[in-house]
């Protein structure tokens, strides 16, 4: 949880810095935040990307200007908890965040949740994180990633109950 | 009215250059500012030609700042459709009224009513009205 809002400040810093420029009309320069600096080693030569040449949608697309200044995440679905299969995991998402005031209210007679947010319903998928990069840097959104946790299942099977681990007790089962 | 679908049709053009795109949309300001009275006659808007053209040079104001030539020929392509619909009579008088003399920004709010209509409402201003 710490990781995602460690995202959010840099994608909402990054934000406060890049507002003045979210109008500009040419986009060379993509503003990929950095996805892999940690495994880089300090000796080795870092050759910067060539700019991409990033069509400017937004001007084109007749979405509301407000869309600009709305941060959006692209992350990983996980897998449905109510089902064994990991199927649509594969794919990437983007979504919107929540309104920071909220933009919702609850109806006072029957108590329907309800959203003045026309964006908190529409979620995008992507066949690969790059494509839903590219996706956001075309529209002009500012994006943060957030990583996909990587979930290590051990290995696991029935010969290991009766395995002779000389200096360990093997474990009890009661049942 | 008869209207003859040909009427102001353009082929879809690629821009050579950005010269030669600065030179359309100039093209395609001047037609908008010279059928301004045109417009206001056939749809018989209680608005001055002043006002229209007002409202088209804001539209085009907006995108001034674009360099990115491909955006610029859609853009381009987008209100020359825009133009030979409204010049053709192939809207109605909302049509004008409602989307295309509309104001483009919100008028100014004191204090107060920015705080009694709450934090969001910039950004969710109703995005439906549409067109362009």
């Amino acid at each position: 949880m710490s990781l995602l809002n460690a995202w959010k400040q840099a994608a909402l810093t990054s934000r406060s810095t890049g507002l003045k420029h979210l109008i500009t009309s040419t986009r060379l320069v993509s503003s990929e935040s950095s996805s892999t600096p940690a495994n880089k080693k300090s000796g080795e030569i870092v050759t910067p990307e060539a700019p991409r040449d990033v069509l400017v949608a937004d001007v084109i697309s007749g979405a509301p200007t407000e869309l600009r200044h709305r941060p959006v995440r692209i992350y990983q679905p996980t897998r449905n908890t109510m089902q064994s299969g990991s199927g649509k995991s594969e794919r990437w998402r983007i979504d919107f965040d929540i309104l920071p005031g909220g933009g919702r209210w609850e109806n006072p007679l029957m108590g329907w949740a309800s959203s003045a947010d026309y964006m908190q319903g529409t979620r995008l998928s992507f066949r690969s994180k790059e494509d839903a990069v590219h996706f956001a840097e075309k529209q002009g959104w500012d994006y943060y990633i957030q990583q996909t946790t990587v979930k290590r299942i051990p290995p696991k099977n029935y010969a290991e109950n009766f395995l002779y681990r000389p200096s360990k007790l093997r474990i009890l089962r009661t049942k | 009215m008869t209207t003859i679908p040909s009427r102001l049709a353009r082929p879809t053009q690629l821009s050579a250059s950005i010269t030669d795109a600065r030179k359309r949309s100039i093209q395609l300001y001047r037609d908008w500012y010279r059928s301004a009275p045109e417009i206001v006659q056939l749809y018989a808007l209680n608005v001055s030609p002043a006002y229209v053209r007002h409202c088209i040079r804001e539209r085009f104001e907006a995108n001034r700042y674009v360099t990115d030539q491909r955006a610029i020929d859609v853009l381009l392509l987008k209100w020359r459709q825009e133009y030979q619909e409204t010049v053709n009579c192939w809207k109605q008088r909302d049509h004008v009224e409602g989307i295309l003399l509309a104001p483009q920004h919100r008028p100014q709010r004191s204090f107060l009513q920015k705080f009694y209509e709450g934090r969001d409402e910039d950004a969710v201003r109703p995005a439906a009205t549409g067109a362009i």
